[in-house]
């Protein structure tokens, strides 16, 4: 095992910065993301007819297609159509528009928005209706149960799948390395050209991938265990048998 | 409590004292090919309790939840808390001559108790209690947190404030859903057999508040089957059989009533 170059400062900057894109695209999909599959959830149980078909036919696509060819259609796809579209080089969009975080995030945002849709849709259809009618026995209007009862109770009742969701996210993150974003498998990529090791630089995102989700388990886990009107039994840490 | 608690105890002040506080005329419901309800016509004085009794499918937790239109009657009159409500279907099946605003002010002014509590379990005790008088009411946080305080400390839960539902008995629960009901200070207090889901041992602690309202002169419509509670505090008794009312009256006449002795006679 040689981790000698670990100690060159253009290959520390290459990880660094690789790490930063990683968790920025991670806290930027998994935000977008979750707005998404609110939106979509809510689509297709509440939507008109038109829109809840068009949220079923969008989380079919998504979870129906392979993550490496979403990104690539978005990347050179719809980024080489958009290369057409007369004007738009000279507005403040185009920068953007070259940019492959911006596809990598827009790609990322739908996987979440579709995957965790149907998570939250679920976890919606299983908060005890009497909950609900409860609040508008009382008085409270349609939007005011969704907004203070409805969606709380079911992000709580589905947190523990979420958190799931994000620790796949972060592993799904990598494929970027495909379209040129300088993420942690790429920063290891061209450590691996230039020094002819193969394993080490893997080895070493591969923990920092690990130690990552690690922290990221504990955090979530956090907000889990501190969500208002968790059960008892819910709080522990560890599961109770 | 402060002298500003006294203002929310005042619930009996009538508009017109002799008006009964809910009146309904001939309602009927079906769902689907079962007809739940035939016409039931029912008067509950303000003020006074009216149980409604009756064997399991007979009708009276859905006249129950009419009262507050979680079911909407397919025809009859309904007045409650000088809110009037005819109900007849346009050709799309909605009902007609009910605009959002009516249902929530009906709503606001009925408040109820359900048999499975229905508190909302990411709220506190006090959370649960101060939601609808914020929302509906437009209450200050500070008035329905005095509100709230009050009428929890009525069913003697004040030192649960803090608590979420998870952590609390079923008594306990069932307590705070009648704080949560009183915070309304509705004209009326509806009760869907509030002691069926306890155990044993916790149906007293909630029948003790339940008596204590009923002592206060609350007017309170009760679906129950608790026959020695119900014979003790209502003022009024109905016995609904089949989607009908079978006997009316003040609870000696109904439980010696002929048509309702089999139901009752166990009880009595």
């Amino acid at each position: 095992m040689d981790f000698s170059w670990l100690s060159d400062p253009f290959y520390q900057e290459y990880l660094w910065q690789g790490f930063v894109n990683t968790l920025w695209l991670l806290l930027v999909s998994a935000v977008g993301g979750q707005l998404l599959a609110v939106g979509v959830a809510l689509a297709r149980l509440r939507g008109p007819r038109p829109l809840a078909w068009f949220a079923a036919a969008f989380s079919s696509v998504i979870r129906g297609t392979p993550l490496l060819v979403q990104l690539f259609f978005f990347y050179y796809g719809v980024g080489h159509l958009l290369e057409g579209v007369p004007g738009l080089r000279e507005t403040w969009i185009w920068p953007l528009m070259r940019d492959p975080f911006f596809f990598g995030a827009v790609t990322f945002i739908c996987s979440v928005g579709a995957y965790s849709g149907e998570v939250i849709r679920g976890a919606m259809l299983s908060v005890p209706p009497g909950e609900l009618e409860a609040g508008r026995a009382f008085g409270l209007s349609g939007r005011q149960v969704l907004v203070r009862l409805w969606l709380p109770r079911a992000i709580q009742l589905c947190l523990p799948t979420l958190t799931g969701e994000m620790i796949l996210l972060l592993k799904s993150i990598p494929l970027v390395s495909t379209i040129a974003l300088m993420d942690l498998l790429q920063a290891a990529n061209i450590i691996r050209d230039e020094t002819f090791l193969v394993y080490e630089p893997l080895l070493l995102i591969a923990g920092i991938y690990l130690a990552t989700t690690v922290v990221l388990t504990a955090t979530l886990r956090l907000v889990e265990i501190n969500f208002p009107g968790m059960r008892p039994r819910s709080r522990r840490w560890l599961p109770v048998r | 409590m402060t002298s500003s608690s006294r203002t929310f105890s005042q619930h009996t002040s009538l508009s017109s004292p002799n008006a009964p506080a809910v009146s309904a005329h001939n309602l009927t419901k079906r769902f689907g090919d079962l007809n739940v309800l035939k016409g039931v016509s029912l008067a509950v004085p303000e003020g006074s309790v009216t149980s409604i009794i009756g064997a399991s499918g007979s009708g009276k937790s859905t006249l129950l939840r009419c009262m507050n239109l979680l079911e909407r009657p397919d025809q009859g009159e309904l007045a409650i808390a000088d809110e009037a409500i005819r109900f007849t279907r346009n050709p799309q099946g909605d009902i007609t001559g009910l605009d959002r605003g009516q249902l929530q002010r009906l709503r606001a002014k009925v408040a109820m108790v359900f048999q499975q509590f229905n508190l909302w379990p990411h709220l506190t005790v006090l959370g649960n209690v101060i939601e609808a008088p914020m929302r509906v009411k437009n209450r200050s946080r500070k008035e329905a947190v005095a509100l709230g305080e009050h009428y929890l400390e009525r069913v003697g839960m004040a030192d649960r404030r803090d608590a979420y539902p998870a952590f609390l008995s079923g008594g306990q629960q069932q307590r705070v859903a009648i704080a949560r009901a009183l915070a309304m200070e509705p004209r009326i207090l509806l009760f869907d057999e509030p002691t069926s889901a306890l155990d044993p041992e916790r149906v007293n602690e909630v029948l003790g508040v339940i008596r204590g309202l009923a002592d206060e002169g609350r007017t309170m419509l009760m679906v129950t089957h608790e026959m020695h509670f119900a014979r003790e505090v209502s003022d009024q008794l109905v016995y609904l059989d089949k989607g009908y009312i079978a006997a009316e009256g003040s609870p000696d006449e109904v439980f010696d009533d002929p048509c309702c002795q089999r139901f009752v006679a166990p009880a009595a």
